[in-house]
């Protein structure tokens, strides 16, 4: 009985670490500064190894595990919580971590106020940190608090759950960049600013600062703390400020206002996007074929009615499994041949999740066209799909027939063919009249 | 757990005797004058009610002046943080301009329109909410809005080639040629019908004069007809339906009895025609 009774719980357990689980992967490697312990960070690992992932601990100038090797990785993800490094192993160098992200392989990064390789990596990927030394600093709200550890309100985000509490940071902020590719997930709060004077007479030191950079002041609510990037191959890459975030300490720490803070949450919610749980997308299928038809036709010919058909899913993360989704509203199809010759919404059917369809005219030129399918919404993982077609002008017998012009042509020839049968069959039919010398008498018409 | 007892105490007493003053302030003013020193709108702020909001063409300028304090004592002081916000609720787009103050806490800022600093966000017709944000180590923060502030719109930044793809492009609807036009179907009746009117001609005559068949149903000619009729009949059907690999294939397998039923029916005209009748 105490067997089963174990065996119950044993299937349990390993059904709870089935669910919820990655689209692309259950393998992370994280990179653990030495200065930084696991335990502190247990509320955050043991929630991603709960979830079913397994969690391989690296120090960053370990040499074994490898993250990749002959250009294979060897994770489907890494987590980098290595703020204070700046000498790495050599199989990590931020050539190699781009080549992770080729690869399919998503990065979590937490950065920090010092200058390391990771602050280099950030400015390729359009992010622009602060001078080194210089944290994210905030006088308000009043908190007994240091300046440097700041609760920052969470403002609504696809990516986020809605109504997370307000998050410690520390750590420092970064500009953006006019990348489209990136998503901002975390906003500083609109009066704290990057400094490094810890006194009041450090004041001047700031306008200065402000007066001299080029980028001005890091300061306001357009200075991102905790920053995605999706590449076009949807891999995923969050660069967090700083690693604090994650801790245990914040996430056991009140806010100001007495409420238990959303450190964990959060951490749990922008794991679960770089670790493509949530906001996962793809094209499962896609069809085309002429209006009354089921079947693609090898070739299409100009003005035909074509319907095409696109079946996309997303990854529900409750079950690990793709479902049909049909929350796109604004995906468009176009009919390609080095330009677009049509471009046209692609709405869902309703009734059929997952299916969405539209039907259009082939256009009056001919060539070899593309379906192309371009969906690309921040946040969400990018749909491409293109399927060529050739489509061909009307062959000899397409060409309208029986046209109204004709009539008299086709009653010239009728007549002919008429008149040709009624006089062979009266010629036969009729009489001959008599007998004559000559045979060439008098015959009846 | 006595001595960790008083060791918080102890915190709590000293927290008693600390007591942050906060920061306020004392007598802020602006002044709008424009490009050749005449003075548009000069008043003092009240830090309870917004003025009406202020507005600056491309050539005037802005000073805004005024006195950071520790409340209660009214002491003049340099806080760690003086800060301008220009913020575009609509849009998002905000600006910190940090302002220089004095040890004494005195404080000067100035806008010049014609050489507008990098902290001001790019703007629209809509209004900027202006705010000072006040913050420092040893004082209890503040924040105070001041007035809204109208500034020319900015031009628009360049935007990232890849960004017009993140949205709903425009629909393209290709423009097709024009049908193929046909001339009226009232002339095409009226020549079908002209083409036709030779046959009105003969069967009007040919009631007049009559008709005599009298070998039509006989047995020798009757079939060559039908066959006659029925290569009509295919080339009727090709015309509309068939290919011609079809219509070769009927053809040829109709020929075989129309020649034999041809042979007949001539071979019959000749006898009669040799003198039978």
């Amino acid at each position: 009985m105490r067997i089963f009774g174990s065996a119950l719980v044993s299937l349990l357990v390993l059904a709870g670490k089935v669910l919820a689980k990655s689209s692309s992967g259950d393998s992370v490697l994280v990179l653990l500064d030495p200065s930084l312990d696991k335990a502190d960070y247990s509320i955050f690992f043991s929630g991603l190894e709960k979830r079913g992932y397994d969690l391989t601990f690296r120090a960053p100038k370990d040499t074994s595990p490898v993250i990749s090797e002959y250009d294979v990785p060897n994770y489907s993800h890494v987590i980098l919580f290595t703020p204070d490094t700046k000498t790495y192993a050599s199989d990590i160098t931020p050539q190699s971590l781009v080549g992770l992200l080729s690869e399919n392989t998503n990065l979590l990064i937490a950065l920090s106020p010092k200058q390391t390789p990771l602050t280099s990596l950030a400015t390729e990927f359009s992010l622009i940190p602060p001078p080194p030394g210089t944290p994210l600093v905030s006088h308000h709200p009043k908190r007994p608090e240091p300046a440097t550890v700041i609760p920052v309100p969470v403002s609504s985000s696809p990516i986020l759950t809605a109504g997370t509490p307000p998050v410690w940071f520390s750590g420092a902020p970064h500009a953006l960049g006019n990348s489209p590719y990136l998503v901002p997930i975390l906003r500083a709060p609109a009066e704290s600013f990057a400094a490094d004077s810890t006194e009041d007479s450090g004041a001047d030191a700031i306008i200065e600062a402000a007066d001299k950079g080029g980028e001005g002041l890091w300061a306001g609510s357009q200075m991102s703390l905790v920053t995605g990037f999706q590449t076009t191959k949807n891999s995923r890459v969050v660069f967090a400020g700083g690693v604090e975030l994650f801790s245990d300490e914040y996430a056991r720490k009140e806010l100001p206002s007495g409420t238990p803070s959303g450190n964990a949450q959060f951490a749990r919610d922008i794991a679960a996007w770089v670790l493509q749980e949530t906001l996962t997308l793809r094209i499962d299928s896609t069809e085309h074929h002429r209006v009354n038809e089921t079947l693609a036709p090898e070739m299409y010919t100009i003005n035909d009615q074509i319907v095409y058909t696109a079946h996309i899913s997303s990854y529900d993360r409750r079950t690990s499994t793709w479902k049909p989704y049909s929350g796109i509203t604004d995906m468009q199809l176009e009919f390609t041949m080095l330009d677009p010759h049509v471009r046209i919404a692609l709405p869902p059917v309703a009734g059929e999740p997952g299916k969405y369809e539209v039907q259009f005219r082939a256009p009056d030129r001919h060539g070899v066209f593309k379906f192309v399918v371009g969906w690309r919404r921040n946040g969400y993982s990018f749909l491409h799909t293109s399927t060529t077609v050739p489509v061909v002008p009307p062959r000899h017998d397409e060409y309208p027939r029986f046209l109204s012009a004709a009539w008299p042509y086709y009653a010239g020839a009728i007549s002919t063919s008429a008149g040709f049968f009624l006089f062979a069959a009266l010629w036969l039919a009729g009489d001959v009249k008599g007998e004559k010398k000559n045979l060439k008498g008098a015959k009846s018409e | 757990m006595i001595p960790r007892f008083t060791f918080h105490l102890s915190w709590l007493l000293l927290a008693a005797y600390v007591h942050a003053a906060s920061l306020s302030l004392q007598s802020p003013r602006f002044t709008i004058t424009s490009s050749d020193a005449t003075q548009l709108r000069s008043d003092t702020l009240s830090l309870t009610k917004k003025p009406e909001p202020l507005t600056l063409s491309a050539s005037d300028t802005l000073k805004l002046t005024f006195q950071v304090t520790e409340s209660g004592e009214g002491k003049g002081v340099q806080p760690h943080q003086t800060f301008l916000r220009f913020y575009d609720s609509v849009s998002g787009e905000e600006g910190i301009q940090p302002v220089r103050v004095t040890p004494g806490g005195k404080a000067k800022f100035e806008l010049n329109m014609a050489r507008p600093p990098a902290s001001l966000p790019p703007t629209s017709d809509r209004p900027l909410t202006v705010s000072l944000i006040l913050g420092s180590y040893v004082h209890e923060p503040a924040k105070y809005d001041l007035f809204d502030l109208y500034v020319p719109a900015s031009s628009t930044s360049a935007s990232h080639p890849d960004a017009a793809l993140f949205q709903e492009l425009p629909t393209i609807v290709h423009t097709f040629r024009p049908e193929q036009k046909l001339p009226p179907k009232f002339v095409s009746a009226v020549f079908a019908a002209l083409v036709l009117s030779p046959w009105a001609v003969l069967l009007s005559l040919w009631a007049k004069v009559g008709v005599s068949v009298p070998h039509l149903l006989s047995l020798r000619i009757f079939p060559f007809t039908l066959l006659l009729g029925a290569f009509e009949g295919l080339l009727f059907w090709y015309w509309v339906d068939l290919k011609l690999g079809q219509v070769l294939l009927y053809g040829g397998i109709l020929a075989v009895p129309t020649v034999f039923a041809g042979k007949t029916a001539l071979a019959t005209t000749g006898k009669w025609r040799a003198g039978k009748h």
